[in-house]
């Protein structure tokens, strides 16, 4: 175990230069029905690799598959699922992003894994460790419409059992990083007690891989250090400089591992490797720093891709002077 | 006169621009040869709001792109980001700070006293307000989203002052991005009063696509004279949120859903306005679009806005 630098979630689809755009472009013909979907598929698995290729160059050394099938946080795993349709866009948090919103018209039940594919293809492109990226059964109850379950924590509690499943299907497959995506959670502290039971279900008899919890968008503060009741090894959250949950952080003392999201991925501004080195130099006093890890505050897709990049070359040259640093 | 009818800003470009636009891009047409096409969709789009009674009048926007973006690119201090998705395979480039905003030259008044030589009726001043350019932009520069903001209201400002000189009667300045941020409501007040301090003209602004129930009724503190709202959009429930605080402004009624392209019928519209004539007093209303059209069809636009101005008549009738 080491102090590693890794990415939240998603890495940006496209870049500006005209090759990397080939994604956008092929999905526009594919809409016009000048393209099939094998022909898709093959250009959506070469934006992967090289997304999964961006990764390692940069130096980080936890990696994801840059969730380049994924339209938005919900759909993906939601489509997978049956029970669900899909409705009109609504807006995902304070971003200038959307997602398609998810309608339940009938119980919920799992069909097949729909991340497991999208893992093996990453892990095998790559020469680190892939981390699989889940959005949480909370927030995905949350953020979806409710036309079937007469009480919201059915819906959660079905949900859980789903992603379930999936989590399971993963750590067979060799994945041995989990990440639960809850950010819903921070807009509605009062459930967390539901909350924490949707955990117990999600998480048993996981043992095999690492489970992070990743909470952004908000802070901690009302749930800290309750939260740390959660059935998971490490919880990542928000800690770019002058982020409330530094505050948070003084409370109590943080008795999980730690993903950091140190690198504003809402800002083109840069960080300077000093800022981020006080910054780990102050986590220092709140966590066990050789088994922190570096990362963006959120996914990399609120960013063109060249900012992106820069931001995770800084996160993977960070980590590894600290990491040089300790060792002598 | 009651129920004076108006539009939110943007109307679709015609054909013709769309593909000059892009000739432009690609330097395939000067300057002036893309100017002088949006001079004659303006035009056009001035003689349409004429001949079906509109009552206060918009250029269009043929000559913007995006609404903060348009403003980044003329003013110092910005500079344009790269790709950035929003959604589903849809990309925009975002204005990235990287020093002082500043208004070297006025960005809209020319455009303004054109569409106002074209016709009698009041042209509104279009600006976008600083809360909004702020929140869709990165920043290099400043130090708090409070002294990025606050400066562009200044700017904003400028502009402002300058469209009312050459003659703006109503000057709209939208905020859309207002409703999505109810902790930050009061920076946006506190820009707007700068944004609007000193103005005789009627002040407006246009917010949508947000939580109102969060930030109503704080959103009267808005120190301008109208505030338009996008109300079809959720079948007028936002309607209920005033019977518990009264509306106290005047009230821009959005009664157009733009994101449909099913023309209402005049019936619908007409149902709308009384619905709203219930709970705020008459003389309080203008009637309105919920948002820019810009995204609608030529002919959907146009068969709408003629809906909208006969349920408008039908309904002054009965008052
Ligand atoms: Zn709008």
């Amino acid at each position: 175990m080491a102090l590693d630098a890794t990415l939240a979630g998603a890495y940006p689809k496209i870049g500006d230069t005209t090759e990397e755009q080939k994604l956008r472009r092929s999905l526009h013909q594919f809409d016009k029905g000048e393209l099939s979907e094998e022909a898709l598929e093959q250009i959506k698995d070469e934006a992967a690799q090289d997304v999964i290729q961006q990764q390692m160059e940069a130096g980080l050394d936890i990696l994801t598959d840059g969730l380049i099938r994924w339209d938005d946080a919900l759909t993906y795993i939601a489509r997978g699922i049956s029970g669900f349709e899909m409705a009109g866009l609504i807006r995902y948090f304070d971003t200038n992003t959307f997602y398609r919103q998810p309608v339940v018209e009938s119980r919920l039940e799992f069909i097949k894994p729909c991340l497991v594919q999208d893992f093996q293809f990453a892990q095998e492109k790559s020469s680190k460790p892939v981390k699989a990226v889940i959005t949480g059964p909370y927030t995905i109850a949350k953020l979806s419409r409710n036309h079937f379950y007469r009480e919201f924590k059915q819906l959660a509690f079905d949900l859980a059992h789903i992603i379930h499943k999936e989590a399971q299907a993963l750590e067979e497959a060799g994945c041995r990083y989990l990440q639960f995506d809850e950010p819903a959670i921070l807009n509605h502290k009062q459930d967390l007690s539901l909350f924490l039971k949707v955990y117990e279900i999600v998480t048993a008899q996981l043992a095999k891989a690492e489970k992070t919890l990743q909470l952004n968008f908000g802070t901690l503060e009302g749930l800290y250090p309750k939260i740390f009741e959660v059935n998971v090894e490490r919880i990542g959250i928000e800690l770019i400089k002058g982020h409330p949950n530094w505050q948070v952080l003084k409370s109590a003392p943080f008795t999980k591992k730690l993903m950091a999201g140190i690198v504003n991925a809402r800002n083109t501004k840069m960080e300077s490797e000093a800022e981020l080195n006080q910054i780990v130099h102050d986590l220092g006093e709140h966590v066990n720093v050789e088994q922190l890890w570096l990362s963006t505050s959120h996914s990399l897709e609120f960013l063109p891709r060249s900012n992106a990049r820069k931001k995770i070359e800084l996160l993977a040259t960070t980590a590894k002077q600290l990491r040089g640093a300790s060792v002598s | 006169m009651l129920l004076p009818t108006t539009t939110v800003g943007s109307f679709p470009k015609p054909d013709y621009l769309a593909k000059a636009r892009f000739q432009f891009s690609k330097g395939q047409i000067s300057k002036t040869e893309l100017e002088e096409l949006e001079r004659k969709a303006t035009r056009e789009w001035i003689e349409f709001q004429e001949e079906i009674g509109i009552d206060i009048l918009v250029d269009g926007e043929m000559y913007r792109g995006d609404m903060v973006t348009y403003f980044a690119e003329n003013f110092k201090g910005f500079e344009i980001s790269g790709l950035v998705r929003s959604y589903g395979n849809r990309y925009y480039r975002k204005p990235v700070a990287v020093g002082e905003i500043e208004r070297a030259n006025p960005v809209t008044v020319e455009w303004f006293k054109f569409a106002q030589s074209l016709t009698q009726k009041p042209v509104k001043g279009m600006l976008t307000g600083p809360y909004t350019i702020m929140d869709w932009s990165f920043d290099e520069h400043y130090s708090s989203r409070r002294d990025f903001c606050l400066r562009l209201a200044e700017v904003v400002c400028e502009e402002a002052k300058d469209l009312e000189a050459a003659g703006a009667q109503y000057i709209q300045i939208d905020e859309p991005a207002i409703s999505v941020r109810p902790e930050e409501l009061d920076l946006a007040i506190e820009a707007m009063g700068i944004a609007t301090q000193g103005l005789k003209a009627h002040t407006l602004t246009h917010i949508c696509y947000g939580d109102f129930p969060k930030i109503y009724p704080k959103m009267l503190e808005i120190p301008v004279d109208q505030i338009d709202l996008e109300l079809s959009n959720n079948e007028f429930d936002l309607l209920g949120l005033f019977k518990k605080a009264p509306f106290t402004k005047e009230i821009g009624l959005g009664v157009l859903d733009v994101h449909s392209h099913r023309v209402e019928t005049q019936s619908e519209v007409i149902s709308r306005i009384e619905k709203a004539l219930k709970i705020i007093p008459k003389e309080k209303i203008y009637v309105s679009p919920d948002c820019g059209l810009k995204t609608r069809g030529m002919e959907e636009t146009k068969a709408k806005l003629r809906v909208m101005v006969a349920a408008v008549k039908e309904v002054r009738e009965s008052l």
